[in-house]
């Protein structure tokens, strides 16, 4: 009998069919290394039409599949759990159209996030939502994940730029949500809105419409230091009290500007300082200069040590550069980085830190702190050793134990990179059995066979029956002989 | 019909299973000022009103987020956003009913591209399904991607998925300016050229209309933000400012005519209007939301259109068996939403 990955070689042909085990490593992890697995095969399909044939070879074999983008995932969500196929759509990465006049843009679910915006620059237009993986993360995956980033205070998510999508069901059905206009058809339901940040566990898109948002004709960037991170999170609140809508609003703490001055994303923040804010306007020119004086009183107000300006791309650059590298900065910590993804109500911030370093003193753990202050979204990072296990559990506990205060504050366990398998034990703290039964109905819906990147985002009450099915999948995927 | 007006998000569970136990079908409504806009309820049908639920539960200036029992009327909302100086960007303040009506409903998605929709302004629910379930999703701080998001299938559901008993939802500061303001009259051509311009201006206006009447077309909405940025934007575009904003919405249809609403890629407006009887009156959306008033006849002829146009456009008012005539969904999207009403409400009793 013919195996699952002689039909999908069949298909695709043998270099976009991966099976051996040396090189399906690669694919055992994404950005949250405490998990990993690989997978049994990898497929790269180049079309709708391809997706479609994939995904009725798996399902007519009942073979789970995990959709896969970039992988720069922070929680697991494209890391099989038990035996499945990953399907891969970086290849799938042309801008299908853009339309100057509606502002917006078909993507197929490969392009990388910035690329789009390069596509479109001489448009004088941009994605908006812009993860600090732009450079690297898909528009797949970001739609999947509903990722944020730091121009989401005043932009919004993705969900917020999302217009259409072709979706491939589990079956292999296609499925359009959405309309060329508008996220909702008039007599429909919302099922973009409830697609978007489903983690890959409801089908494949294959292919996006976005929204373009037009540049703004002026930005201005401040920086401004502060001797403690309370003055830091005040400041925030009374410019946003003032009525203020910057475009981005982002904190890096002390530890965090070591790490970051350290490395070669270098940006010339004050070593000495307890904590940086990065606050950003955009729009007029004239209106720029009266934002940005009402800014320097309230950072005047909390006693900055130090206020910058960047009135010219280069230096916006420079200050930016630490920002958007302090996740890679961290690399100089340790070998592994454990990035925390919490929520709390704006005004809560101060005190949520303030536990957040109590718990990393208790674990004795590495923490540091880089955040959308704007949106009470909390980035502590822990730098650790994967290879030793002990300090690993306390990193895992550490990080249970700051999500769990999140929650007593009044927030969530994450603000944008999702549960995956990473928070999938942190999803109570939030939810009680009736509203996980509730999403469990609503995935159904999508997938009544449970094959789409099953493991991930609910808790499964029936892990262990399911497991016992493993050894005949392999089977059945890989060949008798080669699951032997 | 009887009508209860359960008190709290409990009363709603118990009602609901009760009438789920005696298999009674049951439309849920706020104040009822959307009515004539869905289907008549089945005879024998209960009307569940969420009318009582009428409180603010929660209003946190500095979080820019707040939590309303369903019952609570836009205008209610509206005023405790002003004395607060918030703004909840798809309200309005006009609209007759209530918070809960508005996302069921989901009248006016993206009134521009600048605005927000309802969709981006929900954050959670606590809810109830037909079987008396009590549930939540979603959160109450402005950013959680915790959980699928069951809530955002409220937007556009019109009762027919669960009821909601709480809305979380996303505010902002209020604008120090906010402005009205209109375009000469000219014809239809001219109306849409500025509409696109208006649209692409980095600083487009909140809410943006192109509102033809009596052959007569023009540009019209709600510009918003930093006072210089507002005043700059009308010099640069040749508007003025009008003594009160237009509604969002066209009035009730005249005898023997129906209205249409539907969505359109702006780019294709102009397709749209050809496909109009030049005196029908139209209002666009700079979102690309429509709303015309048609005989029954000329209303299939634009259904008919639309595939060719792009988008989708079905009656909202008219005779009882006219309401939801309109464009077809997709096969895969048709198929998606009868699981999902199936998942949440098994014996189809919401009506
Ligand atoms: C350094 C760094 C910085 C980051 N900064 C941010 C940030 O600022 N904001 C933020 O939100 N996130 C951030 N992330 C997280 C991550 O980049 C995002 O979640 C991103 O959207 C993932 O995209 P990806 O292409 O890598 O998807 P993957 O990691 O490959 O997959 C993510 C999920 O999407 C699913 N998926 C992928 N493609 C599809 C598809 N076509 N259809 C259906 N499901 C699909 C997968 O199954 C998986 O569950 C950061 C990550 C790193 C490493």
């Amino acid at each position: 009998m013919k195996s699952v990955v002689d039909e999908l070689e069949a298909l695709l042909g043998p270099n976009r069919t991966i099976h051996s085990r040396d090189a399906l490593l690669a694919w055992e992890c994404d950005g949250f290394t405490i998990h990993r697995e690989p997978p049994l095969a990898v497929v790269f399909p180049e079309s709708t039409t391809e997706v479609q044939a994939v995904l009725r070879i798996l399902s007519k074999n009942g073979v789970p599949f995990v959709p896969r983008g970039a992988g720069t995932c922070l929680s697991g969500g494209p890391t099989p759990v038990g035996p499945s196929v990953v399907v891969e759509l970086a290849r799938m990465n042309r801008v299908l159209d853009v339309d100057a006049v509606d502002r917006s843009a078909l993507v197929q679910p490969g392009v990388v996030n910035l690329d789009l915006t390069t596509h479109v620059k001489h448009l004088s237009l941009h994605y908006a939502p812009d993860p600090s993986s732009q450079s690297v993360c898909t528009i797949g995956g970001n739609v999947a994940e509903n990722s944020g980033g730091p121009h989401c205070f005043k932009y919004g998510m993705t969900v917020d730029h999302l217009i259409g999508a072709t979706v491939v069901l589990p079956d292999g059905q296609l499925a359009q949500l959405g309309t060329e206009s508008g996220p909702r058809p008039p007599q429909g339901l919302d099922l973009l809105g409830v697609f978007c940040g489903s983690e890959g566990t409801f089908g494949i898109c294959t292919e996006i419409r976005v929204r373009l948002s037009t540049d703004q004709p002026a930005v201005r960037t401040l920086l401004a230091s502060f001797a403690d991170m309370t003055s830091a999170c005040r400041a925030v609140s009374d410019i946003v009290g003032r009525g203020l809508v910057p475009a981005a609003l982002e904190i890096l703490d002390q530890a965090t500007i070591r790490a970051v001055e350290a490395s070669v994303y270098k940006a010339g923040y004050p070593e000495d300082a307890a904590a940086v804010l990065l606050v950003e306007f955009d729009g007029e020119e004239e209106t720029l200069d009266e934002e940005a004086g009402q800014t320097r009183q309230v950072f005047a107000h909390h006693d900055a040590l130090r206020i910058e300006e960047a009135t010219d791309p280069r230096e916006r650059l420079r200050l930016w550069k630490g920002r958007k590298g302090a996740f890679g900065a961290m690399g100089r910590l340790s070998t592994d980085l454990y990035v925390l993804d919490g929520v709390v109500p704006r005004t809560k911030l101060v005190e949520a830190l303030e536990g957040i370093y109590a718990i990393g003193k208790k674990h004795f753990v590495v923490l540091t702190n880089v955040f959308h202050a704007g949106d009470g979204n909390l980035h502590p990072n822990i730098s650790y050793d994967g290879r030793n296990t002990e300090e690993t559990a306390r990193v895992v506990q550490a990080g249970h134990e700051i999500l769990e205060l999140c929650v007593k504050l009044g927030g969530s366990v994450s603000g944008e990179h999702g549960i995956g398998t990473e928070k999938i034990n942190h999803m109570p703290l939030m939810y009680r059995p009736q509203d996980l039964d509730v999403m469990a109905r609503v995935r159904r819906a999508f997938d009544k066979e449970g094959l789409c990147n099953p493991g991930k985002v609910l808790p499964n009450r029936s892990a262990c029956a399911e497991s016992q099915k493993w050894p005949a999948m392999i089977a059945r995927v890989l060949g008798e002989d080669a699951a032997r | 019909m009887s009508e209860l007006r359960p008190a709290s998000a409990s009363e709603v569970a118990s009602m609901l299973r009760d009438l789920a136990s005696a298999k009674t079908s049951v439309r849920i409504r706020g104040l009822g000022t959307r009515d004539r806009l869905c289907v008549p309820a089945p005879k024998g049908a209960a009307i569940l009103s969420l009318r009582a639920m009428s409180a603010i539960e929660r209003l946190e200036p500095d979080d820019l987020t707040c939590s309303v029992q369903p019952g609570v009327t836009c205008r209610q909302l509206a005023d405790a956003l002003t004395r607060a100086q918030l703004e909840l960007d798809c309200l309005d303040a006009d609209d007759l009913g209530t918070i809960g009506g508005l996302y069921a409903s989901d009248p006016l998605p993206a009134a521009s591209p600048h605005a927000a929709s309802p969709r981006s302004t929900l954050l959670g629910i606590d809810g109830a399904l037909m079987e008396g379930l009590e549930f939540r999703s979603g959160a109450r701080v402005v950013k959680s991607v915790a959980g699928f998001d069951v809530h955002r299938l409220l937007v556009g559901s019109r009762g027919r998925l669960f009821a909601a008993t709480l809305l979380h939802l996303k505010l902002r500061p209020a604008p120090k300016a906010k402005v009205a303001f209109e375009s000469p009259p000219s014809d239809v051509v001219l109306a849409t050229k500025l509409l696109h311009t208006l649209r692409i201006d980095a600083s487009s206006p909140k809410r943006l209309m192109l509102l033809r009447e009596n052959g007569v077309a023009m540009v019209c909405g709600v510009a918003s933000g930093n006072p210089r940025q507002v005043a700059s934007l009308l010099v640069r575009h040749g508007l003025r400012e009008a003594t009160a904003a237009k509604r969002p919405h066209l009035s009730a249809p005249d005898v023997g005519h129906e209205l249409v609403v539907g969505c359109v890629r702006p780019s294709r407006l102009l397709d749209l209007v050809a496909a109009l009887p030049a005196e029908a009156p139209l209002l666009a959306h700079g979102g690309g939301h429509f709303e015309t008033m048609l005989t029954p006849s000329r209303s299939d002829a634009l259904v008919a259109a639309m595939p060719r146009i792009g988008g989708h456009a079905v009656v909202a008012l008219g005779a009882n068996a006219r309401i939801g005539v309109g464009t077809h969904l997709d096969v895969g999207a048709e198929r998606l939403q009868r699981e999902l009403r199936s998942a949440l409400d098994p014996r189809a009793l919401l009506a």
